[in-house]
């Protein structure tokens, strides 16, 4: 009797350790940087929010609503989107650290800024 | 100033008895339309026949652009089984742009050049003005009015954009 309760214990010892390790490993995960996907509107003739801070290796997705077509280009080279047509998209995967300023390469005036830590 | 006389016509179809009624939705589909064409058509001679970069670039943004909303009114009132309906202002719209045409033809170089830049911020302000005195306030259709709520940024932009470059003309 006395050995079965504990082996009884011994399992239901293993089975909470090994939960437990399953437990800390995905709280880890989590916090440990999952890319992330961050969305930026492209509406009324301006980039919306005009500014986002993200972390290296996450996406930033910019979604043309507007009527015309627009562009994403850095001004300094690192990324150009090229033509994004009404309701389409453009995807940077932010992998470069540092703040980089872009603008429509064809409306000028729309600027907006992407800040990689 | 002859540039403001183009559009003379057009304010005037605008604030004149034919509109004492507000236009109805075909009218301004109509209206929409022809402002959009008249501008792709100056645009496309401007980016043949302009001389300075900016303002080819401009021209070939105006060609961009309003292909792009003429598309997306073309597409919306096809929906709304709306037949566009000539009217006044869609004729006199047509009128000033043809004279525009006939008009910038006849020049070259930076004069060619000036023509087009400061008839483009008339016509930018001509059909602004109409946006949000005239047709936001009179379309009835829900989708129509949202689509000129839509576009009205741009113009906005390219007012702005026009201007920018006739200054930088002088």
């Amino acid at each position: 009797m006395r050995s079965l309760a504990l082996m009884v214990l011994a399992g239901l010892l293993a089975s909470l350790t090994g939960e437990g390790a399953r437990l800390r490993a995905a709280a880890a995960a989590s916090s440990a940087a999952k890319p992330a996907t961050v969305a930026v509107a492209i509406e009324g003739m301006k980039f919306s929010p005009a500014s986002v801070t993200v972390k290296a290796g996450d996406t930033v997705v910019w979604t043309n609503k507007d009527i015309v077509a627009h562009t994403v280009t850095d001004k300094a080279g690192s990324f150009d989107s090229k033509i994004i047509p009404p309701g389409g998209t453009f995807k940077y995967v932010a992998r470069k650290k540092g703040a980089f300023a872009y603008l429509c390469s064809l409306h000028q005036p729309m600027t907006g800024g992407v800040k990689v830590l | 100033m002859k540039k403001t006389s183009l559009f003379a016509a057009v304010l005037f179809a605008l604030s004149t008895p034919a509109f004492a009624q507000s236009p109805n939705d075909a009218q301004i589909a109509s209206i929409v339309v022809t402002a959009n064409q008249v501008d792709i058509d100056a645009g496309k001679l401007a980016a043949t026949k302009g001389t300075d970069p900016e303002v080819k670039k401009f021209a070939n943004l105006m060609v961009a652009d309003h292909t792009g909303v003429n598309k997306q009114a073309v597409t919306l009132v096809t929906k709304l089984k709306v037949k566009p309906e000539d009217n006044d202002t869609s004729k006199a719209l047509k009128a000033g742009g043809d004279k525009n045409i006939e008009k910038l033809k006849g020049l070259t170089g930076a004069a060619f050049d000036k023509a087009y830049v400061d008839n483009e911020v008339a016509y930018h302000q001509a059909v602004l003005d109409a946006v949000d005195k005239t047709l936001i306030p009179s379309a009835s259709n829900a989708e129509l009015k949202a689509l000129l709520v839509k576009v009205r940024p741009a113009f906005v932009a390219h007012l702005e954009h026009a201007k920018h470059v006739q200054s930088s003309l002088k």
